[in-house]
This record gives structure tokens, C-alpha cells and sequence, in this order.
């Protein structure tokens, strides 16, 4: 009995040796097993060389007293000791620098993106100044408050709807981390293919999309889209009743804008023309000449045909007067916000500046710079040469021309296209402004339509003409492998995918916006009356002057007979 | 009348259905989303049918009307421009034809926005019966502000 219980005894501590000994061989494991799925050739060798070499470092690795004694040269802050170890007993390992590498391109590229995006909104302040100064001191309130109103308006349509509609279907994108929550398009199945036609996850930001990337592609977007409401206030400005501006521009921000965002920037059928219809690389808008601008300009265009020009503006015989803007100084400031806002919109549209091609910024920037320098040269030498004088708003103009049209192929070119597109758009915008005004008999006191509608259609074809097949953002554009490529290097069909885009702009943004804004002529009515227009929409609409302490010369009573 | 409260009610009238309906887009699978739904349809149309009432009280504007019919054919032709388009890309896989479509396209469209559009609007337009007085004020606000400027 004795032995038996004895034997026992040993059994009973060999067992409890044997599960100590694996209980202590698991721990070590544990941090290699619980490596991320994506690397599963992580669970490396607890003593391998790499690891050798990561707690040598660590061991050379400043001390805690050594930075307490300051580090003026930057050489000792930055070490081994700032990357954190899952297990701090095991120290630094091979999975956790991995894993610190990933986080760090994700980091830099939120910042970038972020980064961006609030230059882009700094540029409300530029269409603000531009727009106010080239109206007439009697509506300057009016005008201010268009532009500093449309942010709001533009930002709670696009929170409540906008962004659903337009990226709830964008997931897959691995600068941001993979964007997966957004993965809900809504399509179409056509001819044997399938067609992105609105996005369905994002509404109020709420549920899976409470995620960090989409937080950052959410205001990367927002700021665009505010940027082609604030268009619209330009052009129709100094007569445009502010209820009615106000909820066509959440409508705008609701609805027209992300829709054709969608189908260019989020999965929509657009950016599929490459892969469902063997169009070059699909349709190819790098940061926003037809999604942004051409949309702003083409639902300018639409708003100013509906509220009608400015009494005075025409004669009985069809001539323009010309109707002057209060504050030149304001005009070509905001001009120069604009173009240092522009700095965000071309580059920043990389959506990140670690991996995939994101070096390429350099060449965006200074696309972005070259086709403003010749935007503007454009502009000055038409006006001085043909009316006499280099115009300041014309120039100012010009400079937006140019960045304008470089926005869509800033991505694409080369610097010597970038030059080619923008002198072509500082041209085309004297050209256009004229044309609108003398042709059509469209009152557009800022250039807007011309400006954002022209030259934002004429970035969208240059995209299919000048892109050079040099650039690579991770080996492939909207799911076609290779670089896009235009006409003038060697694949048509990338043209004819752009100008699918042009063509979807006029016939069907237009349409739309023109349509919305005829029912709201029905329902609300867009133009103040004679009273407020002649008197200045200041005091009737927003219950102040912009300039209180001026004195106005006051202007004809109008007979309206 | 210019800006009035009125107006400013219906505008958060507006905004409220808006959010709501929006709601009910988000929540649309379950009954409490088509519920929100139809609320937020009505909030709209609630403040729409406000500012039409009050839309006579705001005074004459410098607005004749003009060709309604010829408004809507403008914007029909513009999207016929652009169903042209679309009808290409299935209708022939060459890139050279697909381009010829979208061009024949756009040109469509431009005849809707830049000749049917201007003509149905330019019509009755009011600077065409503007007054010789008008036209002398504006010859010397222009006068003035050549000089300041």
C-alpha cells in the first residue's frame, strides 16, 4: 500500500513537471502564434538571428537618463524603444516592426490625406474673397454669407446622405487602410456586366462605417464637394433668393454631386468603362475637373439660365454692360488662397504619400503649379493684346483656368503637358466668358460657368489626350493593370472613355441639375424681387451691410416697363 | 418681402425631413426605416408647400415667364445627347466608334443647353423691353465705375 501510494506520489509530480515545462514552452510561442494573419511566415524562431539583432539594438538603444539630459540633435530620439512590443517580457520582435512598418505607411498617409483636405477647405475662404469681390459693395454680405452658409448646408447633406451615396461601395483602398466598410454598391447588371450605380453604406457615419479610414476619406471628400456647391453662389450672385440657394445646395450636396462622385471616384460605372468595356484604364478624373468642377460649372450654368441676368446687365439690343466688382485687392487674394489651396486638392488626391506611386506628389505639384503660371499667361496676353489691358479679373481667372484644368490630369502628365494644358485654358477662358455672355446671354458676375465649366470639361479631355503611361499608383488604375494613357501616346480608347465622362456631365448632371432647380423655381422661386436687387440684397436678405460705414451712390430707380 | 422667418422655418422644416428620410434610407430593411421614410418624405413636402404659399408675398421679380415647353425639350435634348452616348458603347466595341458616338452625343447635348435653352429663356427676356431711362442709368453707372476704377 505503501509503495503504491508512493509511486503515486511520483507519477503525480512527474505530470506536474511535464505541464509546467509545456505550460512555459507555450508562453514562449504565444506571441509568434498570435501574429497577424497576413504575415502567417511570422511565426519565426523565438531565437532567430533578426531577433538577435533586434534585442542588440534594443540594448544600444539610449537610456532613459541619457534623454533626460536633452537631445538638441535629433540623433538619439527615434529608437527601438519607441516601437511597442506585444509582449514586453519577449521584447521587441520581428512581427511587431512589421506591424509598426504597416501602421506607419497607414499614419503618414492619414496625415497626408487629412493634411490636404484642410488646405482644400482653407480654399472656401478664397471662392468667398474671389466672389465677393468681383460683386458690388451693395450685396457683399450677401455674397460672404452664400459662401460661408454653402460649407454648412453642404456638409449635413453630405454627412446625412451625400457620402453613402457616393463612397458606400469605394472599399478596396489600400493607402487608407482598405476602406472595408465601405462595401456596398448598389449595381446594375446590363449586357452581361455589372454596373456601379450608387453607394449604400455611410449614412450619418454610423454602424461599421464609426472606422478611422473612413473618418479620413470622409472629410478628404466633404471639402471636395464643398468646393463644387461654393461654385454655383459665384455665378448666380447678387440676385439669388438665400432660401432657395440654401436648399439647392443641400440637395447639390445630397444628391448630384455624390452621385457622379460615385460613379467616377466610387466603384460606379464610370471608372468600370476600363474593365466592363475595354476603355483604357476607364474613365480618369485624378482629382476633380469633371467630378468638381464641371459639375459645379455645369450646375452654375443651369441655376443661371433659371434666375436670369442681373437688371442692367443687357441692353434692349442684346449688348452686355459691364458691371463691376467692388474689390479687385479681394479678387486676386483670394485667387492666390485658391492656388495654395490647390496644392491639397491635385496632390493630396494620391489619397496618401507612402506606397503605391505616392511619390509621385512632387510631379503632381508641380503640374498643378506650371499649368496656373500658364493659365494665367494665357489669360493676360489674350486681354492685353486683343482689349488693350491685362485684366485683373480675367487674370485671376486664368490662374483658376489653368489649376482647373489641370486638376483632372495632374496625376498623368508630364510638366511641359501640364504647361501645353494650362495656356490652353487661360485662352479658353476669355474665349468662353465672352461666349457666354454675348452668345448666350448667361450673367455670370465671376466667370464661374467658364472658369469651373469650360475648363473643368476641357481637363476631363486632356486626361485622353496628354496622359503620357508614365505614372504607377500600385500597377493599375479603376482594376485595369498599367499606367493610363492618352490619345497623343498611344491608346484611343482611353479618349473615348473621357469623353463617355463629357458627355455624361453635360447630358446628365446638367439635366438633373437643371431639372431640381426648375421644380424649385415652382415651389420657392430663385430671384429676389426688383426691390431687393436694386436696393442691394444686403439689408433685404441678410439684414446688414457687408460695409456698413460706406455711402452708396444710389442708383437709378428701375421702371420695369 | 425679402428673407422672413417664415422662410427660416421652413428651411429647418426642410432640414428635418431631410435627416429623417435620410434615416429611413439607412434603416429602409426594418418597418421603423420605411416609417421614417414616409416622415421625412412629408417634412419635405411639408416645407416645399410653405414656401410656395409664401412665395406670391415676396414681390415682382425682374422675370417674364417664359416657354415652360421649350424648357423641358432643351433639357430632353441634353439628356438624349447623352442616352446617345451610352447606346454607343454597346452598340459597336471599337474605340474609334465608341468615340464617334460619344462626340454625336455631345453635340446633341449642346444643341439642347446652348441653342434651345437660351432661345426658350431669352424669349420673354426682361432686358429686351428694358426702359430707355434704365438703359441711360446703367450707361452712367458704368461710366462711373469705369472712371473709379
Amino acid at each position: 500500500m505503501k509503495k503504491i501510494l508512493r509511486n503515486s506520489c511520483l507519477a503525480l509530480c512527474v505530470f506536474a513537471l511535464v505541464l509546467a515545462i509545456g505550460l512555459m514552452a507555450h508562453a514562449q510561442t504565444a506571441p509568434a502564434t498570435a501574429a497577424p494573419a497576413a504575415a502567417p511566415a511570422a511565426a519565426v524562431p523565438t531565437a532567430s538571428p533578426a531577433d538577435a539583432e533586434l534585442k542588440d539594438a534594443a540594448g544600444k538603444a539610449p537610456a532613459t537618463a541619457d534623454l533626460a539630459k536633452g537631445d538638441p540633435g535629433g540623433t538619439l530620439t527615434g529608437t527601438i524603444n519607441d516601437v511597442p512590443a506585444a509582449d514586453s517580457k519577449a521584447g521587441v520582435t520581428i512581427p511587431d516592426v512589421a506591424n509598426q512598418v504597416g501602421q506607419n505607411k497607414i499614419a503618414v498617409n492619414f496625415v497626408w490625406t487629412l493634411v490636404c483636405g484642410f488646405l482644400v477647405m482653407f480654399m472656401q475662404a478664397g471662392f468667398a474673397m474671389v466672389e465677393a469681390g468681383l460683386c458690388r459693395v451693395k450685396n457683399a454680405n450677401h455674397t460672404y454669407m452664400m459662401n460661408f452658409f454653402v460649407y454648412t448646408c453642404g456638409l449635413f447633406a453630405y454627412w446625412i446622405l451625400g457620402f453613402a451615396i457616393q463612397m458606400g461601395g469605394a472599399a478596396g483602398n489600400s493607402n487608407l487602410g482598405g476602406l472595408q466598410p465601405l462595401a456596398s454598391e448598389h449595381t446594375l447588371s446590363m449586357f452581361g456586366k455589372t454596373w456601379g450605380l450608387f453607394g449604400q453604406s455611410g449614412y450619418f457615419l454610423a454602424g461599421h462605417t464609426y472606422d478611422v479610414g473612413v473618418m479620413v476619406i470622409f472629410l478628404f471628400e466633404m471639402v471636395f464637394m464643398d468646393t463644387a456647391l461654393t461654385i454655383v453662389t459665384g455665378a448666380c450672385a447678387e440676385r439669388w433668393k438665400f432660401a432657395t440657394f440654401a436648399v439647392t445646395s443641400v440637395i447639390m450636396g445630397a444628391i448630384t454631386y455624390p452621385l457622379f462622385g460615385n460613379w467616377a471616384w466610387g466603384a460606379g460605372w464610370l471608372s468600370q468603362l476600363g474593365t466592363n468595356a475595354g476603355l483604357g484604364k476607364g474613365y480618369c478624373d485624378f482629382a476633380g475637373s469633371g467630378v468638381v468642377h464641371a459639375v459645379g460649372g455645369l450646375t452654375a450654368l443651369a441655376v443661371c439660365f433659371i434666375v436670369g441676368p442681373r437688371i442692367g446687365k443687357f441692353n434692349r439690343d442684346g449688348s452686355a454692360n459691364p458691371i463691376i466688382g467692388h474689390d479687385i485687392s479681394a479678387v486676386l487674394i483670394g485667387c492666390f488662397i485658391l492656388a495654395f489651396g490647390w496644392f491639397g486638392f491635385n496632390p493630396g488626391s494620391t489619397l496618401g504619400a507612402s506606397a503605391n506611386g505616392n511619390l509621385r506628389i512632387g510631379t503632381i505639384a508641380v503640374a498643378t503649379m506650371l499649368a496656373g503660371c500658364t493659365g494665367t499667361l494665357g489669360a493676360i496676353i489674350y486681354m492685353w493684346a486683343l482689349k488693350g489691358k491685362p485684366d485683373a479679373s480675367m487674370s485671376g481667372n486664368g490662374l483658376l483656368a489653368g489649376l482647373v484644368a489641370i486638376t483632372a490630369p495632374s496625376g498623368f502628365v508630364s510638366a511641359t503637358n501640364a504647361c501645353i494644358i494650362g495656356l490652353i485654358a487661360g485662352v479658353l477662358v476669355c474665349i468662353s466668358c465672352a461666349f457666354v455672355e454675348n452668345v448666350l446671354k448667361v450673367d455670370d458676375p465671376v466667370g464661374a460657368i467658364s472658369v469651373h465649366g469650360t475648363n473643368g470639361l476641357w481637363g476631363v479631355l486632356s486626361v485622353g489626350l496628354f496622359a503620357d503611361g508614365t505614372s504607377n499608383y500600385g500597377g493599375s488604375w479603376n482594376g485595369v493593370t498599367g499606367s493610363v494613357t492618352g490619345l497623343f501616346y498611344g491608346d484611343a480608347s482611353q479618349l473615348a472613355a473621357q469623353l463617355i465622362g463629357i458627355s455624361t456631365l453635360i447630358g446628365f448632371v446638367f439635366t438633373l441639375s437643371f431639372v431640381i432647380n426648375l421644380a424649385l423655381e415652382f415651389f420657392m422661386g430663385h430671384r429676389v424681387s426688383i426691390e431687393t436687387e436694386v436696393g442691394g440684397l444686403d439689408i433685404p436678405e441678410m439684414g446688414q451691410l457687408g460695409y456698413p460705414e460706406f455711402v452708396f451712390r444710389p442708383e437709378p430707380a428701375y421702371s420695369g416697363d | 418681402m425679402a428673407a422672413n422667418k417664415q422662410q427660416g422655418s421652413y428651411f429647418g422644416l426642410f432640414l428635418a425631413g431631410a435627416t429623417v428620410l435620410c434615416a429611413g434610407f439607412a434603416y429602409f430593411g426594418s418597418g421603423t426605416g420605411k416609417a421614417l421614410l414616409a416622415l421625412g418624405a412629408l417634412g419635405i413636402v411639408g416645407s416645399m408647400l410653405g414656401y410656395m404659399g409664401i412665395k406670391p408675398l415676396e414681390g415682382m421679380t425682374a422675370m417674364k415667364p417664359g416657354s415652360g415647353g421649350m424648357k423641358l425639350v432643351g433639357a430632353g435634348v441634353a439628356l438624349l445627347g447623352w442616352l446617345l452616348t451610352l447606346a454607343g458603347i454597346h452598340i459597336t466595341d471599337s474605340a474609334g466608334g465608341r468615340i464617334i458616338f460619344a462626340l454625336l452625343g455631345i453635340a446633341v447635348s449642346l444643341v439642347g443647353i446652348l441653342y434651345i435653352l437660351p432661345a426658350a429663356f431669352n424669349k420673354n427676356a426682361l432686358w429686351k423691353g428694358e426702359s430707355a431711362s434704365q438703359r441711360t442709368g446703367m450707361t452712367a453707372a458704368k461710366t462711373t465705375m469705369e472712371h473709379s476704377r
